[in-house]
């Protein structure tokens, strides 16, 4: 419960001294503790969205139903002011018991991760080739191996575009946990907003805006190397 | 400080709040009402110059997609706090990273709006002797409307959102009451803040609707009889 | 010449049953479907007096020394194109895939900039005035059409004079006007392009490019892309509409057909650009300038001149035809000078039918005899392949010219060869 703690770096010290000081890495209040704070959350709303969301679209896409279900979420994935939400969560989280942490931002970052990978998916699976789904078919596959020998293999890399979105998303809007009373990497701005410490502020700015750019690096790697030649082809970036 | 929260008596609304305070709640909702616009606006005109030069040069394209990406991933929070050493507390801080965000929506859908112009149609008004100004404005403005007010409507809606966040830095809106309430363990102007963002949200995405539907008449007729 | 009118010898008739044709024909003209087999419908080239190339008027449009080479082409599109352009006639463009037909189009409105040479539109050179200018002065049709999605059929074909700034009275009489010039239905004004079928809004396009009243008309396959009976429905307004406009016409198609019938002149043109042969429809036909021409006009190009020319141009000729005042010996001579067993008579210049030799009487008026309605029927308005058609459908060997309800004389199929043999233009 750091809300109202005192971030231990002395005022106006130089950005890159305190980024590259040791020191403020290390310790309960240091950054890779943080980092791993964040990392944490976001990775779990996003296997939590993907494990959710990808069996649940591929399945509505593959038998043609829930064409309602896509205008949900796409109507879900504008409407919803991430910060807001959270908010509105947080006295409710708290009436029921369930506390401060995680569950306001958890719920408020996973609404905004389902939206993109449900809809990659659904897309993906709906635009595979009929010719190659029905030549499984005629080749004596069962329903669920057309699902998920052919349909699922082919729509790989637009899914794993679609988590990459859900991803960086998810990384980029996580900060706002720790004006939420939550900390993550996004305390250092809060602190240094709080102290009227500039050096601190820009600081927390950077590690920001530095994972959520990782986040997106690694998953362009990962979609680079882990896809077979012919999939990644097939790859057009549905969303961004 | 789990255990002070819970103690207070405090409903999700208590709505003598709602009736007294209902000054500051107006307040707050111009304000976010205001920022939104400033920043949308802001937006859209640097995203009509950015397109034209996409629509003009072709190479153009990829870099300014790029640029506006790259823009859009950096988390607003980070955004804010960069701005504030230079700028300040101010609405400059909030308004510039606001503008920022909605330019690789609009500069997407403007593009692709006028791309969408079929060629036949760009080559009848040539034909024709219009001169290119007109031909803009005459047909493939409109024709590209609605791809820039389905634009258009992402970025209002996702503008609300973040505005909320500007809270941060005190040019908030409707944040504020969220920021407030939670400072003060009072959860009555958070469930408002909450409440009325996501409604000015749907309010203004409807807004936007109506006027596109207003401003593209020929969409709305029903298709062709043989 | 065997005739259905023959039979073998020795065989008594009382009533007049020629052959199981009649049969036949009499049943089809019963039958909706065959009422154009047996009864040509007449004109399907309006405007007879067409004057097809050969008045001398004024050039509309020159090309001079035209050519055009496509950046990264391996060969020009269009190559020393010279090409003069009569006023009020309409030249269609022809020829094969790459023949920069279109291509030689899109110069004249400079959609497309020639590589070299000029082209003058009234004795002005295109290239001096702003393009824009020079553009709403000519009228462009295309295949897709390209009406604007967003404005009302109204708004669409007003562009122009709106652009050139007359007045909204002056526009709507205008609309009025060029709504029944092409046959569109004043209802459909309101209405946006897309609640209006292929015809109708091809019909759109050509009122939107004749607004202003521009003296030159660009045509790119206007008809392209509507079905068939649409088209030659189309067709036959395009005639109807230049018999009253008289406007300069240049069009492209890629259907020699469609060039025959409605050209003034034809400009062949081959791959690469070059003119192969610049001639009125017939003489394209008739004389075909070399082995290219001949292979792209097709092998039954005679047969296709028989569309070019009607009833009317055949000299007249009575064939065994007698009045029926001239009475029976009259008749016998006619019958013996054709060697038919048929003669054909009239009652004051109305014919009645055809009369078998054996009911010939000499005491009996010819108009009381039995008598058998003529098989196969023409009008003066009819294509010279139509009759042929009916001739050879019919199992006659001999039409019968109904020129509103006179005798106009006969055809036979040797009559329509011997037209061939003509000089083109006769």
């Amino acid at each position: 419960m750091t809300l109202l703690a005192q971030a231990p770096v002395p005022r106006d010290v130089g950005v890159f001294e305190w980024l590259f000081d040791p020191a403020s890495w290390t310790g309960s209040d240091g950054i890779l503790v943080s980092l791993a704070d964040t990392v944490i959350l976001c990775s779990v709303v996003v296997v939590v969205a993907t494990v959710t969301m990808v069996p649940l679209a591929s399945w509505l896409a593959h038998t043609r139903r829930g064409e309602v279900s896509v205008s949900w979420m796409v109507t879900l994935s504008r409407a919803i002011p991430t910060f807001a939400v959270a908010g509105l969560l947080v006295p409710i989280s708290l009436r029921i018991g369930w506390g401060f942490e995680p569950w306001p931002i958890l719920i408020a970052l996973l609404l905004l991760a389902l939206p993109p990978i449900f809809l990659n998916t659904y897309t993906a699976i709906q635009q595979v080739d009929p010719g190659a789904v029905d030549a499984a078919r005629a080749m004596g596959y069962s329903e669920t191996s057309v699902l998920v020998r052919v349909e699922l293999a082919l729509a790989t890399a637009v899914i794993l575009a679609g988590v990459r979105v859900a991803a960086v998303t998810v990384v980029a809007t996580e900060p706002i946990r720790a004006f939420l009373g939550g900390d993550g990497l996004g305390r250092y701005v809060r602190d240094g907003l709080g102290q009227n410490n500039d050096g601190l502020l820009i600081a927390g700015a950077i590690l920001v805006a530095g994972l959520a750019g990782l986040t997106a690096l690694v998953f362009r790697l990962i979609e680079g190397f882990a896809l077979p030649e012919g999939v990644r082809r097939l790859a057009t970036t549905a969303t961004r | 400080m789990n255990a002070v929260f819970a103690q207070a008596p405090n409903p999700i609304v208590r709505w003598e709040y709602f009736i007294d305070e209902w000054d500051q709640i107006q307040s707050a909702l111009l304000e976010h009402l205001e920022l939104t616009v400033y920043a949308v606006g802001l937006g859209l005109i640097a995203s009509a110059g950015l397109s034209a030069i996409a629509l003009r040069y072709r190479w153009a394209l990829a870099p300014i997609n790029g640029f506006t990406a790259f823009l859009y991933t950096i988390p607003s929070v980070a955004l804010f706090g960069i701005l504030v050493p230079y700028f300040g507390l101010s609405r400059l801080t909030a308004v510039l990273p606001l503008a920022a965000y909605t330019l690789l929506i609009l500069v997407t859908n403007i593009v692709a709006g006028f791309n969408a112009v079929s060629p036949e149609v760009r080559e009848a008004a040539d034909s024709m002797g219009m001169t290119p100004t007109r031909k803009v404005l005459q047909v493939e403005l409109p024709l590209a409307m609605p791809y820039i007010i389905a634009g258009l409507r992402v970025a209002v809606v996702s503008t609300v959102g973040i505005v909320t966040v500007a809270a941060i830095i005190g040019q908030g809106g409707l944040g504020r009451l969220i920021l407030d309430g939670l400072r003060r363990a009072f959860w009555t102007p958070m469930t408002i803040g909450a409440v009325l963002s996501i409604l000015l949200a749907l309010a203004l995405d409807g807004l936007i609707l109506g006027v596109g539907r207003w401003l593209t008449p020929w969409a709305q007729r029903a298709r062709r009889a043989p | 010449m065997a005739s259905i009118f023959t039979r073998e010898k020795g065989r008594r008739r009382r009533r007049v049953e020629p052959s199981p044709c009649l049969h036949v024909f009499c049943s089809c003209l019963a039958d909706d479907r065959f009422r154009d087999i047996a009864y040509d419908v007449g004109a399907r080239l309006p405007s007879l007096d067409r004057t097809k190339g050969t008045t001398i008027g004024a050039i509309a449009i020159k090309l001079q020394d035209v050519s055009k080479q496509f950046e990264g082409a391996a060969t020009p599109a269009v190559t020393s194109l010279d090409l003069d352009i009569e006023e009020g006639s309409i030249v269609v463009l022809i020829g094969p895939s790459g023949c920069g037909k279109t291509t030689t189009l899109r110069m004249i409105n400079r959609l497309i900039e020639p590589t070299s040479g000029r082209i003058d539109i009234n004795g002005e050179d295109v290239t001096q005035r702003p393009v824009a200018e020079l553009r709403r002065e000519i009228g462009y049709v295309i295949q897709q059409v390209g009406l604007f999605p967003h404005q009302t059929i109204a708004a669409n074909i007003a562009t122009v004079p709106k652009m050139l700034g007359w007045e909204k009275q002056r526009i709507s009489d205008r609309i009025e006007e060029l709504a029944n010039l092409v046959g569109l239905e004043p209802s459909l004004l309101d209405r946006y392009p897309d609640e209006l079928s292929g015809g109708q809004q091809q019909r759109v396009g050509v009122a939107r490019a004749l607004a202003a009243d521009p003296p030159v008309l660009l045509m790119d396959e206007p008809f392209g892309a509507v079905d068939p009976i649409v088209r030659i429905r189309l067709q036959d307004e395009l005639l109807e509409l230049q018999a009253r406009v008289g406007k300069t016409i240049v069009l492209v198609t890629h259907d020699i057909d469609e060039a025959l019938k409605i050209a003034d002149r034809i400009a062949l043109l081959n791959v690469g650009g070059i003119l192969e042969q610049y001639s009125p429809p017939d003489e394209l036909l008739a004389e075909p300038a070399n082995r290219f021409v001949e292979e792209f006009v097709g092998e039954d190009r005679s047969v296709k001149r028989l569309q070019l020319r009607t009833v009317a141009d055949l000299p007249f000729n009575r064939g065994p035809v007698v009045a029926a005042t001239d009475g029976a010996a009259a008749a016998r001579n006619i019958m013996e000078e054709y060697a038919t067993e048929w003669i054909g008579v009239t009652s004051d210049d109305v014919f009645l039918g055809w009369v078998h030799a054996d009911d010939v009487q000499d005491n009996v008026s010819l108009e009381s005899v039995p008598r058998s309605v003529p098989a196969a029927q023409v009008q003066p308005g009819s294509t010279l392949r139509n009759a042929m058609q009916i001739i050879m459908t019919s199992h006659t060997s001999t039409a019968v010219i109904e020129d509103e309800g006179r005798f106009g004389g006969i055809v036979t199929l040797e009559l329509i060869r011997a037209s061939l043999e003509a000089e083109p233009g006769q």
